[in-house]
This record gives C-alpha cells, sequence and structure tokens, in this order.
C-alpha cells in the first residue's frame, strides 16, 4: 500500500491508498517541537495493522523543520524511505516559475492533481494556512499563483487585535450587511473570503485572457465553495492524490 | 477650537479644527498600558500653544480601556470635559442595529461623515486593524455593516505563521499570476484585498436594491482605492470629521 504525507504549516494529513483508491485518511497537529518517535509511535498505532503493509510513502512538506523528522518516522517505524517532492523528483509538469525550486511542494501537487482530471487550463484554490492560487495553462505547465492569508489565521488576528470584537462561529450568515456584530463579522469572514476568491479568479483569467476550470481544497472549501461563483468542484484529498500521481510517475521513471 | 480624537485598535488620531477646517493632525500608538499622565504630557506637548486655545474635545472610541485615560488627559492636561460618542449621545443618524448600544463608535462616526457628504445611499470602507464596511441608506439611515479582518493584520498572521513565507512590503505587483513567492504574496495580498472589497460592495448594493457611493478611509485607503473598481472617493480624516460633526450637533446640550 501506498502512503501520502502532506505537512502543512498547521496540519499532516496521511491518505493510505489501495492502488488509486484512497482507503484511510488521518489528520494529525503539525508540531516542530515534537520528535520522530513521537510521530513514529503515532502514525504507527493510526496505521495499526496497515503499518506493515506499507512499500511506498511520498511527502510534500512546506515546514522545513519537519523534514528531519519525517524522513526519521518513515524509516524507522514504518520500513519504507520516503520520495519527498522537490527539486530533482519528476513531476511531469513543467514549472515557469522565475526559480522553479522556490515553488512549495504542495503547490506543485495540488497543480498536478487538478490538471490530471482536467486537461485544461486550471486553477486550483487551496484553502489552507495560506489561501493559495496555483495557475495551470492548457498544456498543463505550472505558470505561477497568488497567495493570499488564509480564512483562519486572518479571523483570528481580527480577534486578537481588535479589542471589542470576540470569536464569532464561522457560519454562513442570512444577510450580507449585518445588523449585530456577530452576523457582521460573519458576513466579512464568509462573504468577504468569498469575494477574494472569486475576484482574484477572474483577474487570473482576465490577465491571462482564459477561461479556467477551478478546483478548491484545504480546510474551508467545503465551506465557502457553496457561496462561490467561480469554484466548481471541491476535492478534499487533492494533494494526497497528487502525492500518489507522483509517486507512480517516479516508479515508472526509475 | 476643536479636538476630534478618533481612538482605534493600533492609532490615535488627534485632529485640531478651526471651525471645518482641519488644522494639524497627529498619530500616537494605542497602548492600553500607558497612563494618563504619559498621554498627557504627549498630546499636551503636541498640542503647544494651541492648547489654550481649545473649546471643546470630542473623542470616539474603539478601545474600552484608553477611553478612561483620554478622559483623564482631556480634564487634567487639556482642562476640557470630552463628549465621548456612544449611547445617548445625538447623531442625527437612525441607527436601525438590532442593538444600537452595540455598534462601535467609529462606524457612526464614519457614516455620519460619509452621509453629510454624498446625501444619498451610501457605503463607508474602513481600511484599518479591521476592514469595515457601513451602509447608510439614501434617507440617511444606519442600516448595518461588515466586519472582516484587516489587511495590515492578516498579512502580518501571513508572515509569522507560514513557515517559507519572508514579509513583502504591501504594494501593488506588475501582475495577478505571482512567478516569484514574493509576486505571489503581493499579488495575494492587494488583488485579495481588493477583490475582497469590491466583491463585498457588490454584494451589499445586491441586497439592498441600490447603487450606492463609496467612500473609504483608514491607513490602506490610498493604497488600494486606485485598484478598486468600487471605491468612487478617498478621505483619510473621515473620521475625524464625523467626530466634528456629532460635536456640533451636540454642541449646547
Amino acid at each position: 500500500m501506498f502512503l501520502a504525507i502532506d505537512v502543512s504549516n498547521t496540519q499532516m494529513l496521511l491518505g493510505l491508498y489501495n492502488g488509486t483508491r484512497l482507503q484511510r485518511h488521518w489528520r494529525v497537529m503539525t508540531d516542530v517541537g515534537r520528535t520522530a518517535d513521537e510521530y513514529g509511535f503515532l502514525v504507527h498505532g493510526l496505521l495499526g495493522e496497515f503499518a506493515a503493509q506499507v512499500s511506498g510513502i511520498a511527502v510534500s512538506c512546506v515546514v522545513p523543520a519537519m523534514n528531519t523528522v519525517i524522513e526519521a518516522l518513515c524509516r524507522d517505524y514504518l520500513r519504507t524511505p520516503p520520495l519527498f517532492v522537490g527539486p530533482g523528483v519528476k513531476t511531469g509538469m513543467p514549472i515557469l516559475y522565475d526559480n522553479p525550486r522556490e515553488v512549495a511542494a504542495d503547490r506543485i501537487v495540488n497543480a498536478i492533481a487538478a490538471y490530471e482530471r482536467t486537461h485544461a487550463t486550471t486553477i486550483v484554490v487551496d484553502f489552507s494556512t495560506a489561501t493559495i492560487f496555483d495557475y495551470v495553462s492548457e498544456k498543463g505547465e505550472y505558470v505561477g499563483g497568488v497567495i493570499a492569508p488564509g480564512l483562519g489565521i486572518a479571523s483570528e488576528a481580527l480577534f486578537e487585535r481588535a479589542a471589542k470584537l470576540y470569536r464569532v462561529e464561522l457560519a454562513k450568515p442570512k444577510h450580507v450587511v449585518g445588523r449585530n456584530t456577530v452576523t457582521a463579522i460573519q458576513s466579512g469572514l464568509i462573504y468577504g473570503y468569498v469575494a477574494m476568491v472569486d475576484g482574484l479568479v477572474q483577474r487570473i483569467q482576465h490577465e491571462h485572457g482564459v477561461r479556467a476550470r477551478v478546483i478548491a481544497t484545504g480546510a474551508y472549501a467545503g465551506l465557502l465553495a457553496p457561496e462561490s461563483e467561480t469554484i466548481e468542484e471541491v476535492d478534499e484529498f487533492l494533494t494526497l492524490d497528487g502525492l500518489r500521481l507522483i509517486y507512480e510517475r517516479n516508479r515508472a521513471a526509475n | 477650537m476643536l479636538l476630534a480624537i478618533d481612538i482605534g485598535n493600533t492609532n490615535v488620531v488627534l485632529g485640531l479644527y478651526d471651525g471645518a477646517r482641519l488644522q494639524r493632525h497627529w498619530r500616537v500608538l494605542t497602548q492600553p498600558a500607558r497612563t494618563a499622565d504619559e498621554y498627557g504630557f504627549l498630546i499636551g506637548n503636541l498640542l503647544a500653544d494651541q492648547r489654550a486655545a481649545l473649546t471643546g474635545i470630542a473623542v470616539s472610541s474603539v478601545v474600552p480601556a484608553l477611553s478612561t485615560t483620554v478622559g483623564t488627559v482631556c480634564r487634567d492636561y487639556l482642562h476640557c470635559e470630552p463628549l465621548m460618542i456612544g449611547p445617548g449621545v445625538k447623531t442625527g443618524m437612525p441607527i436601525l442595529y438590532d442593538d444600537p448600544r452595540q455598534l462601535g463608535s467609529d462606524r457612526i462616526v464614519n457614516a455620519v461623515a460619509a452621509y453629510e457628504r454624498t446625501r444619498a445611499a451610501t457605503i463607508v470602507v474602513d481600511l484599518g486593524t479591521a476592514t469595515k464596511f457601513e451602509y447608510v441608506s439614501s434617507r440617511g439611515e444606519y442600516v448595518g455593516g461588515v466586519i472582516a479582518p484587516g489587511i495590515g493584520i492578516a498579512s502580518e498572521a501571513l508572515f509569522a505563521r507560514a513557515a517559507r513565507l519572508a514579509r513583502v512590503a504591501i504594494g501593488r505587483p506588475s501582475h495577478v499570476v505571482g512567478r516569484n513567492t514574493s509576486g505571489a504574496v503581493q499579488s495575494g495580498i492587494f488583488y485579495g484585498y481588493v477583490a475582497m472589497i469590491d466583491g463585498l460592495v457588490a454584494r451589499i448594493q445586491r441586497e439592498c436594491g441600490v447603487t450606492a457611493q463609496v467612500i473609504a478611509t483608514g491607513g490602506f485607503a490610498p493604497l488600494l482605492a486606485p485598484a478598486s473598481a468600487t471605491i468612487g472617493a478617498v478621505d483619510e480624516f473621515l473620521t475625524l470629521d464625523g467626530i466634528r460633526l456629532i460635536s456640533e450637533r451636540n454642541r449646547g446640550h
């Protein structure tokens, strides 16, 4: 079985694949203070009987301090050397970034998974710690992207920094114009972020003179997508699927 | 002369008015731990000899901890009883909020100043610590608003929390699609916020079935307004002007 590990700034998502099918998945907190032994014990325990069946691992990691921990966890607890997505790993996608080494692994992985589905001009929107947009051309080239503050960290900053505002539940209010502070904040977070996404997608399309397919992933995709005029599809496991594709392409190449 | 004081979550802005004319203005850091003596010494010295010419002070505050301090500064260092804008103070604007007492004074102040200019359906966009939208009907009623995270605090959170992202200056990049990380981050902050503003203004107008005039204020307004399709005017001193208007409406009470 194949294990995909997506390490983001706030969480690690692990997906266990049987062929192309995602059989199980787990989420754990990203904590650079924790050791390889702590994560090893945890992940080995979560995998349970499947731990012994893992024969391949691919990792996308945007937290450099976690690289050695993940490496040790894979080798020592799962007996499988991991493939880290990064410079030198075959992805099958030309990268037109000024410096391709600078594109974070999760962005390439998302772009590959999305283009595999559309085989057309595509924009991926990843609602993670940051809200990240990746633009893939019709020919399947990674062109570039946009990185905006994420909904979670921006709303936390609002509650911490504005003396009279308090934490509200992240939910869609009935009206855009709020008649009390709770619904005014809910509107700003939900409709404000939807407006940000739709507006950026439109500007990207306008700048490149294209109409793109738009696929969303990440923690808030399910909440925001129904209000968006541009998001067509939500896939919570897009990054895991991209890791599986890259792993297969590299196995076939070797 | 009137001293208008706008206590925000990041800065305290002071404006000295000669009639309707803003003669001088100053900006100091909001720091609730500082004492009335520290603020008194600072503000007294900034005002210098104009201190003697003060005939009134009006204050809008969204930081309760500083309201008391500034009240003491006004009495002990400026020898003037301030008008603290809040429930019970006459604004001349009906407030349709569920509980008008809950409405931040800066929001009603901005609405009053903007409607005084337009006399039409108006949306105020205040680009400060929070990004706030206020909707005023064509009859001059405060209807309600929207509160989103501010551009400054959201960007700081991004740099603090995303391990591999370096701090970039907030500015307008040459392209929407960035081909390097700093270009991508600049685009997300700049065009992301412009999109948020234009999209929320469009949704407010659609929901209320109006075409409103849009006036922006706050630290980031001059930067973002040129790229916005909806902002019609920028006024850096809208809040101070609203404080002056409300002070005039309460004179003699």
